[in-house]
């Protein structure tokens, strides 16, 4: 697909979907991470809890990613290779369910992999995780789960894996930085 | 020098009953299943009674298997068989008896309904009016199916927080069998009633 018509696909996608209020959406999903922290205390476990809430997201996100496709009548044809994958994972789904286009970028020389760019993520609007020493001041004494660790987004991991998981593609999706 | 002219009468709505309809999903498995003719229901009452095979195998569960495997086998051979470029798809098989329907998602869901044969039209010799009306009807078949996948399936099935795409509980399993705590059932959704409102709403649907 051409990037400007993916782009004009997303938008047009993203105006016929039923909106949040951007900080509602933040604070609940901080709100739940404050809650997993709370229960779990260590940062492994978190991150891959949070990574299998996204699985269940992603998975529910492909039909009816496809369905208001059709509906909208916008031609998704079938991935050829994983380049196109990665253009209507970032160009079109992020932008139907987010509102904000992902950049893809550092496609590896066998097409095998891809790293996706976001440079507006609205479920951290209001966050900043505390440094390596910072958290150890936090968790002093109670030995508890590593702050600096967290890694906070984790949910688009379990997402996109959930999703591409849904369309016979099985993936393996980490986070290599987050601001 | 004739004076041949075609009285077009306008096109009777297709005549057309619906026997039954599936759900498959990408594995083989039946996600839902339902017979609203009466013929077909005597049909799978017959197959239950006359069926030879070990005791604890459903005959119309097998049945069901063999239509997926049919519309898979299928798909394949129209896939290889379409020209270089264009994605072929199964859009529906025409038996003597009767007419399958097929729609097909991105993400393996497959819906596949039976109808009967659609006898559009009391004037056989226009054949182009009859094959007009035919065409008509499948292609309403075809925008039913999309409808069902696109405003009933996935808004109530989806959407539903108990949903699991590995753990349906599949048709037509004894309940003693393995369907397990956690496999989620379509009944726990009004996907059914919903299915059956829309389908009752189609003019051609008798």
């Amino acid at each position: 697909m051409s990037k400007s018509s993916a782009s004009a696909s997303g938008h047009a996608l993203w105006s016929k979907m039923p909106k949040a209020n951007t900080e509602l959406f933040a604070l609940t999903y901080g709100s739940l991470v404050t809650e997993l922290i709370r229960d779990y205390d260590n940062a492994d476990e978190v991150n891959s809890q949070l990574d299998r809430i996204g699985h269940s997201i992603g998975v529910r996100c492909v039909d009816e990613f496809l369905s208001k496709a059709e509906v909208g009548g916008i031609n998704i044809p079938p991935c050829q290779t994983m380049k196109d994958t990665a253009d209507v994972v970032a160009r079109i789904g992020f932008r139907m369910f987010l509102g904000v286009s992902a950049e893809v970028a550092n496609h590896a020389p066998d097409g095998s992999a891809f790293s996706l760019f976001l440079y507006d993520n609205p479920l951290s609007i209001f966050v900043e995780l505390p440094t390596a020493e910072e958290a150890a001041v936090i968790s002093g004494g109670r030995g508890g789960c590593d702050l600096s660790k967290i890694k906070y987004s984790n949910i688009y991991c379990g997402v996109i894996r959930g999703a591409l998981e849904q369309v016979n593609l099985k993936v393996d999706c980490r986070f290599v930085r987050d601001v | 020098r004739h004076g041949h002219t075609m009285v077009r009468a306008p096109i009777p709505p297709p005549n057309m009953t619906v026997h039954s309809l599936h759900i498959f999903d990408r594995k083989g498995k039946t996600l839902f299943s339902k017979t609203y003719s009466q013929p077909a229901a005597m049909g799978q009452q017959q197959l239950r009674q006359t069926s030879q095979g070990p005791a604890d195998e459903d005959p119309v569960d097998e049945q069901r298997k063999l239509v997926f495997g049919m519309l898979f086998s299928l798909r394949e051979l129209v896939g290889s068989l379409a020209p270089e470029g264009e994605k072929g798809g199964l859009h529906s098989i025409r038996t003597g008896a009767s007419t399958l329907h097929n729609y097909e998602t991105l993400s393996g869901l497959r819906f596949a309904m039976y109808t009967t044969n659609d006898v559009g039209g009391a004037d056989a010799s226009s054949s182009s009016r009859r094959s007009s009306a035919a065409a008509e009807s499948n292609v309403s078949v075809k925008s039913a199916l999309k409808h069902i996948y696109t405003e009933l399936w996935v808004e109530s099935v989806i959407k539903s927080p108990l949903y699991r795409p590995g753990e349906m509980s599949t048709v037509g399993q004894s309940s003693s069998g393995s369907g397990g705590g956690d496999a989620f059932d379509i009944r726990s959704t009004n996907f059914e009633k919903k299915l059956d409102a829309f389908l009752q709403s189609m003019s051609w649907f008798r």
